[in-house]
């Protein structure tokens, strides 16, 4: 008994104590300088709220943390349904399938600052040749207002996550026992009646996954959102991440992007928390 | 066999003890390590200087210079780490320094950065390069009792860059323009002919780029706010925008008659594609785009490329010049290592390798005396120091403005007013309440 508590102990500490060397301990930190004037190197006072109380009227704050539920919103949707799409059409009898799980996967590895400059080429550049050559004026100016700012940031995250959402899809995909499915063409269902009725609730543990994956993902994006728009034009595509780095690195006002960082925390873990809570609900046990 | 207790203990220990010195692993900074003695015969105490600085773009040719020095002085070690982009160095600097892994030598830009260094300058006024530095270039580093605490890296100005070839074309003589009319004129004959002279505008204004028209075009009409100094307008509670309307009618002239869309367009663009490809006939932009223009196009570079400076009424015919950045010693460091950190400075700029360096490999302009009979290898850079020398010049301010103030409020205002979606007063208004509130 004793010698398998110690096992335990023996397996967890190490991830224990790394995890609370870069994650616990920087979180009690960073909360505690959110109530100082920190600036980075030392502090002089504790001012208790005063950062959350100047948050409540930080209009750009503001303005970038309704963008970046905007953009979740949208991007949550679209990539679940491209990723979820995709997966089907590569577990489908298609026979360059394999090859095109390999093209669909491929933008995940590219990373997010260099996938930006490669959209922002082909937004500013390609987009305005196509645009200039065909006369189809909606391809022109991409980038300079923020609604093409906004499409083009969704645009890019979808094209880079869809791959890896696909993956979690097909895994469960093709968990499906073949009797179910077959059963189902017995009964005479149509593909879109197996689809919802079969399928749907058989992945939906993938859904969970997804959903979580995605949501938290697209709340906290930043390197895309630096390289693709920067934030521009006029701070109208900033998302709060960006919003954070901005306050605390370029204003160089650390304990209020702490405290910008402490609210933005607090908000992803109740909406990835009640949504992982929700869908679990759903799930159905075989 | 093992008493499983003890054993697992044990384990427990070891691998706790091993994450404990993976993360403490940054210890042990580079102390002495040049030691490698090659038998000089030097009896000179070794000493190892740690050079941390923040203009990336001549990082090669400083670790060139570096070695050379090394070569003269076998007992001196040099280590050169260089952070591109103003923001991220000042973070990593300031990294460095809580983290105790102090550099001997920085470079620091700007009154809120030497403010926050404040106790780290050594005083810098007994070295020669302090003695030689031209006239101006250290007003900005010198405390009220005279103590100079850092060194000017160059001189750089800024102003619009044109096509010799295309005003030429355009039967326009570019060095007679000095108001804002005569510009206005030049620009809109440009404009009518733009077919016969194939350039698809005037201007290439970079929207997408908030220091342009937030730092460096407004600094033009704000600086007489603040007596030309700097210090003036890092301590000043509010910005009256004085000259704002001839700041709008500047501004507006540059975005009517720039290739669009100009909030998208970035500096890359502007420098690169437009102006070295001959696309328009000016830009807005500083002696620092010349290693750009040279490497896209040689020949252009070298005979088509000219500067005049932004028309301001009264104040005609000035360029605006100034240091971008400045050198620091670290004075939390013993005297041996502070007095081979201000020997290293002053050979540098004052020795003949070191200058021949910084003339012909750095092409920076000089900030110092002695450099008379140099000739400066690119046209920018010669118009620049020409303009020093004359003392046509206008200070530059921006560096003064409230941190953050140019990049998060002021520069989107601006980009808001070019999109339409605040008119020029609101612009002005909202981005006087910033400056208060971010002082």
């Amino acid at each position: 008994m004793k010698n398998k508590e110690l096992t335990f102990w023996l397996f967890i500490t190490p991830v224990l104590l790394s995890l609370s060397l870069v994650v616990i301990v920087p979180v009690f930190m960073g909360l505690f300088y959110s109530f100082t004037d920190w600036n980075g190197l030392n502090f002089n006072n504790i001012i208790g709220f005063e950062h959350y109380r100047r948050l409540l009227e930080d209009e750009q704050f503001r303005n970038s943390l309704w963008f970046t539920f905007r953009f979740t919103f949208v991007s949550v949707i679209i990539l679940n349904f491209v990723g979820l799409g995709l997966a089907v059409l590569v577990t489908s009898k298609l026979r360059s399938r394999n090859i095109l799980r390999t093209v669909f996967f491929m933008p995940n590895l590219i990373g997010g600052l260099i996938l930006g400059f490669i959209w922002q080429f082909i937004f500013i550049r390609v987009f305005s040749a196509v645009g200039d050559f065909t006369g189809f004026e909606g391809l022109l100016g991409w980038l300079s207002t923020p609604e093409t700012g906004f499409w083009g940031l969704i645009i890019l995250t979808v094209w880079q996550q869809a791959g890896y959402i696909m993956i979690i899809y097909i895994a469960y995909l093709q968990g499906i026992p073949k009797e179910l499915i077959e059963s189902a063409n017995i009964d005479g269902a149509t593909s879109f009646q197996k689809f919802r009725h079969v399928i749907f609730p058989l992945i939906a543990p993938g859904f969970t996954v997804s959903m979580f994956l995605t949501l938290s993902s697209s709340f906290k994006i930043y390197d895309q959102n630096l390289s693709l728009t920067g934030g521009g034009p006029y701070n109208s595509t900033q998302m709060v991440a960006m919003n954070i780095v901005d306050t605390a690195f370029s204003s160089n006002q650390m304990a209020y992007g702490q405290s910008k960082a402490v609210i933005f925390f607090i908000i992803v873990a109740i909406f990835s928390l009640s949504q992982v809570y929700y869908s679990k609900k759903r799930e159905v046990d075989l | 066999m093992f008493k499983g207790k003890h054993f697992y203990k044990g384990l427990v220990l070891m691998s706790a003890a091993g994450v404990l010195a993976a993360c403490g692993n940054d210890g042990d900074v580079p102390g002495t390590d040049g030691a490698d003695d090659n038998g000089n015969g030097e009896t000179e105490e070794e000493v190892s200087l740690a050079i941390m600085q923040g203009k990336v773009e001549f990082n090669n040719q400083f670790n060139e210079l570096a070695d050379m020095y090394m070569d003269e002085n076998p007992n001196v070690s040099i280590e050169i780490t260089s952070v591109g982009g103003g923001t991220d160095y000042f973070t990593q600097l300031t990294t460095r320094f809580s983290a105790g892994d102090e550099p001997d030598i920085f470079s620091v830009a700007g009154p809120n950065e030497f403010e926050q260094m404040a106790e780290y300058l050594a005083d810098l006024s007994d070295t020669d390069a302090a003695n030689a530095a031209l006239e101006g270039t250290l007003t900005d580093v010198t405390g009220e009792d005279g103590v100079v605490t850092a060194l000017p890296y160059n001189l750089e100005g800024y102003g619009f860059i044109y096509n010799k070839e295309v005003f030429e074309a355009a039967g326009i003589d570019a060095e007679a323009i000095s108001t804002y009319e005569e510009l206005e004129e030049a620009v809109q004959t440009i404009d009518g002919q733009k077919d016969d002279l194939d350039i698809e505008a005037v201007f290439a204004f970079p929207g997408a780029e908030a220091w342009v028209p937030g730092n460096h075009l407004s600094n033009v009409y704000l600086t007489h706010e603040f007596d030309e100094n700097v210090n003036e307008a890092y301590n000043a509670e509010t910005v009256a925008f004085e000259k704002g309307d001839e700041f709008q009618r500047m501004l507006d002239l540059q975005v009517d008659y720039s290739v669009g869309p100009v909030l998208s367009l970035d500096y890359s663009q502007q420098v690169e594609e437009y102006f070295s490809l001959g696309q328009v006939a000016m830009i807005q932009q500083g002696n620092w785009v010349y290693p750009t223009l040279l490497q896209m196009d040689p020949e252009f570079a070298e005979n088509s490329v000219g500067m005049i400076p932004i028309p301001l009424e009264g104040y005609e015919n000035q360029l605006p010049v100034g240091v971008p950045n400045y050198w620091a010693v670290n004075s939390n460091k013993d005297d041996a290592t502070v007095q081979a950190a201000k020997d290293f400075l002053d050979w540098m700029y004052l020795s003949d390798e070191g200058k021949d360096f910084v003339i012909n490999e750095f092409n920076f302009i000089p900030a110092y005396e002695g450099y008379d009979d140099m000739e400066i290898s690119d046209p920018i850079s010669q118009i620049v120091y020409d303009y020093s020398e004359r003392g046509d010049t206008i200070g530059w301010v921006f560096n003064g403005y409230p941190t953050g103030w140019t990049n998060n409020e002021f520069g989107p205002n601006i980009q808001a007013y070019i999109g339409g979606e605040m008119t020029w007063d609101e612009m002005v208004e909202n981005s006087i309440s910033a400056w208060e509130s971010l002082k």
